[in-house]
């Protein structure tokens, strides 16, 4: 069929309350599922299930809210998973060369814009499709960590750097306040900035974007830098959680992530998301394993009901934009 | 047997499928009595009775939310009547869906193609109703019977060939050819020419010709009149979802069924003040890039620029070339005497450039996304303070262009994809108007624009000119640049080939220089 026009689109509803009420749909599905936990499990709302249910959902959580620049763009970034590990093991590395934990934690990030970069640069420049370049490092990524460490893992020593995973501030576990670093500046980013508003535009139709002065390339190339600082970022917490640098480590987290950021409203078409919906995404994700793991449901369970969740909720999500229509 | 074994049969032999079903030349074969759609309380289409004659061209016209894609869509089985008769040689039918629609022999030709671009003609042409044996398509035999049509119809196509392909107006006369070929005798026409060029539609006009020479009932839907006048032999209109009237093509004129669609005379649509011209805004001295050479023109403040050719003449690409897209290959560019090098769109925008290109679809519009988005789009950066957009100067300035251009909207918050072609254009403009410019170029500003809107943004030009700015108008209907422009250049193959002052030639004259005979 043709685009269908209607006339002065008297039936839209308006996007931004519509995008309001999707957010409260996704965190009501979140309360509801602890409200559920709490009463079918003993041990749901014990502090240290909570604590360990937080921490498991943060370093997806900020997986998930760069890879939503990059899918806003009608973009997709199959490398995250890849660059968590990889950076795991750039931290260990440059931590047994006795590297000062500062400059090691602004190197691996680094690391990540690099990458990013090297992403962009495959794209905008040797017009490779996003899907394509980013499963090459994917893949790369893994045999040059796996280079690295010969196969083996590298052990931090650092105490300093791996009692940050385990600590707590206020009672909270100092890995989600580092969701709440990343995701402030990424609700005022994508929000609030022009910077936002281009990667939106960029993903609707960059031709037009380009006519209207937008520089689309760097906009692409802000999108995958985004995505694999976020990453590397994660990577360090990876490191710090676990203590050593592998590079076979977070395997399917781009997956996972991936998945946060349709379930929090991402279309994959591009030009539809936010930066609260993937959070949200990211933490029903975690509590479903974490309830699974509680209620005994063996963990082959746990991939096949975060398959049916994925098609449930992204189709009620199609339902409502429809009839948006 | 079967009507589809013998569509099927007959289709292999050429056009002679319409004899099916002999409703006498000049019998109506589909009335439509007190039909009515209603979406909620909204009534897209009031009762509205209306005969179609067997083997007439009946013309529909009106302006966009009219009700006419409301009545394609009716008589397609695309959306059902909420009440009303429609009456088919002369018995009582549903036409509850697509599928009831073509069985019967009522198809549909759209504006935009529906095929599928990445495979053949000939499989485009049997596509859902492909020759098997045994299970297996018979690809070789669905190759010839496809050639078969395509050369009796006079086309100059091989079947083989990729339907992507071929230029948009090809492709619109193999949907015209599928269409044909499938039994159709009641053929609908939605504004089949908005992206041909002049030959295209000349072809496509025989085709159309020919298809009613066979006995085919054809309803052609256009805005434009002079298409409407060559081609039917009666003409319906319809004003805000109600029939106001159907005429014999001989007893009406264009400003007649003007008055009728849109309440207002011809004199007042191409609004025409002239302005002293003022100091020249830019001038390009033998600039050439890619798919234009040599062109020297000047605009000045106060004056329309019209550049006149056949789509693919160059236009399009000059202005492209002019706001930055590609490095010119040769020649010069001087900014209000200043010689300047404009290497991106963003310096042209900010040297003072304008530019509302050809397709608001692929190149003007984000369409899913709001108005609002679309209208601020090139203005962020000055709406931007410190690190963050001021929301209240994004939505005041959004608000005041989506008031001071009308545009029918009740939020700026609807999605673009949700507004009508002249509403659209209406935001395109509305983008540029918000970034101001010395130099405004409209690249066909008015393509499926309702004449009110073409009215209203003709109006809007001479609020530009008498600002201060300069105006370069890129039109394939001649009477708009003709009418308005104060100096009209004409394209042909990629070069300027003549330049004409306000009104100096003649019509035919203009036609000429374009087409190259």
């Amino acid at each position: 069929m043709s685009v269908e026009t209607v006339e002065s689109g008297a039936g839209a509803a308006p996007r931004k309350g519509v995008s309001i009420l999707f957010g409260l749909t996704l965190l009501g599905l979140l309360l509801f599922l602890w409200l559920l936990l709490g009463f079918a499990t003993n041990s749901f709302w014990t502090p240290n299930n909570i604590s360990n249910l937080l921490r498991q959902g943060a370093m997806t959580a900020i997986l998930a809210v760069g890879q939503t620049f990059v899918i806003i763009t009608a973009g997709i970034d199959l490398s995250v998973g890849a660059v968590v590990g990889f950076t795991s093991v750039i931290v260990a590395w440059l931590l047994a060369a006795g590297v000062p934990l500062w400059a090691a934690i602004i190197l691996t990030l680094a690391f990540g814009v690099v990458i990013g970069a090297f992403h962009a640069f495959g794209i905008v420049r040797m017009g490779l499709p996003p899907f394509i370049i980013t499963l090459a490092t994917l893949t790369s990524l893994r045999g040059i960590g796996l280079l690295i460490t010969n196969g083996s893992t590298i052990s931090i020593t650092d105490e300093a750097f791996t009692n940050f995973s385990r600590a707590d501030f206020l009672g909270v576990p100092s890995l989600f306040w580092m969701v709440i670093v990343v995701a402030v500046p990424a609700y005022i980013f994508l929000h609030l900035s022009r910077f936002g508003r281009y990667l939106f535009a960029v993903g609707s139709n960059s031709e037009a974007a380009r006519l209207s002065g937008v520089n689309v390339h760097r906009t692409i190339y802000l999108a995958y830098i985004l995505s694999s600082t976020c990453a590397a970022f994660v990577g360090l917490l990876l490191a710090s959680r676990i203590g050593i640098g592998n590079a076979t480590q977070a395997e399917g987290w781009e997956l996972q992530a991936i998945a946060s950021s349709v379930i929090g409203g991402t279309s994959l078409f591009g030009a539809v998301g936010s930066v609260h919906g993937p959070l949200l995404g990211a933490f029903i994700l975690a509590t479903i394993n974490n309830g699974a793991n509680l209620l005994n449901v063996n963990s082959f369970w746990q991939r096949i009901i975060t398959g049916a969740l994925i098609i449930v909720i992204v189709y009620f999500d199609q339902l409502r934009r429809r009839s948006a229509r | 047997m079967t009507e589809l074994q013998e569509a099927r049969d007959v289709r292999t032999e050429g056009l002679t499928v319409a004899t099916r079903h002999p409703v006498p030349k000049g019998e109506p074969i589909l009335e439509l009595r007190a039909l009515q759609k209603k979406y909620g309380a909204v009534e897209a289409l009031k009762p509205a009775s209306l005969t179609f004659l067997s083997g007439e061209i009946h013309a529909i016209v009106g302006e966009n939310g009219a009700g006419k894609s409301t009545l394609i869509k009716l008589l397609t089985g695309v959306i059902r009547r909420t009440s009303g008769e429609i009456f088919w040689c002369g018995k009582p039918v549903q036409l509850g869906t697509p599928h009831e629609a073509i069985e019967r022999g009522i198809n549909a030709v759209h504006q935009e193609v529906v095929l599928c671009a990445h495979l053949s003609v000939a499989a485009n042409m049997f596509l859902g109703d492909e020759i098997n044996r045994n299970g297996l398509m018979r690809k070789r035999a669905m190759t010839d019977a496809a050639q078969r049509v395509l050369d009796d119809l006079g086309f100059n196509l091989p079947a083989g060939a990729v339907l992507g392909s071929l230029t948009i107006g090809q492709q619109q006369l193999v949907a015209t050819a599928r269409a044909a070929m499938r039994g159709t005798q009641f053929l609908i026409f939605d504004e089949p020419t908005a992206y041909l060029t002049r030959q295209e539609s000349a072809q496509l006009f025989r085709l159309i010709r020919r298809l009613q020479a066979e006995g085919v009932t054809i309803v052609y839907i256009s805005h434009r009149m002079e298409e409407v006048f060559e081609l039917a032999d009666r003409v319906s209109v319809l004003r805000d979802g109600t029939h106001v009237g159907t005429r014999k093509i001989g007893e009406t004129n264009e400003a007649e069924l003007i008055a009728l669609m849109i309440n207002r005379t011809i004199e007042q649509i191409y609004h025409k003040e002239h302005f002293p011209a003022g100091d020249i805004i830019v001038e390009t001295r033998n600039l050439s890039g890619p798919g234009f050479q040599d062109v020297s023109l000047t605009v000045r403040a106060g004056e329309i620029v019209g550049l006149y050719g056949l789509i693919g003449a160059g236009r399009s690409e000059f202005a492209l070339g002019l706001y930055g897209r590609h490095r010119p290959s040769a020649g010069e560019v001087y900014w209000q005497g200043r010689k300047v090098d404009i290497a991106s769109e963003r310096m042209a925008m900010d040297l003072g450039i304008a530019l509302a290109p050809e397709s608001r679809r692929d190149q003007g519009l984000c369409l899913n996304l709001p108005i609002g988005l679309n209208i601020n789009l090139p203005v962020f950066n000055r709406l931007t303070r410190g690190l963050t957009i001021n929301g209240q100067q994004e939505r005041e300035n959004a608000d005041r262009q989506i008031r001071d251009l009308k545009i029918k909207t009740p939020s700026r918050r609807v999605l673009v994809s949700a507004m009508s072609g002249g509403n659209q254009q209406k935001i395109v403009i509305g983008k540029w108007l918000s970034h101001g410019a010395k130099l405004f170029i409209f690249d066909e500003p008015t393509v499926g624009v309702d004449v009110g809107t073409k009215a209203e943004i003709y109006r809007l030009f001479a609020r530009l000119l008498e600002n201060g700015a300069g105006i370069i108008l890129i039109s394939s209907y001649l009477p708009e640049v003709y009418e308005l422009a104060d100096r009209l250049h004409v394209f042909r193959g990629g070069r300027l080939v003549a330049s004409h002052d306000y009104r100096a030639a003649s019509h035919e004259e203009v036609l000429t220089q374009a087409i190259g005979v």
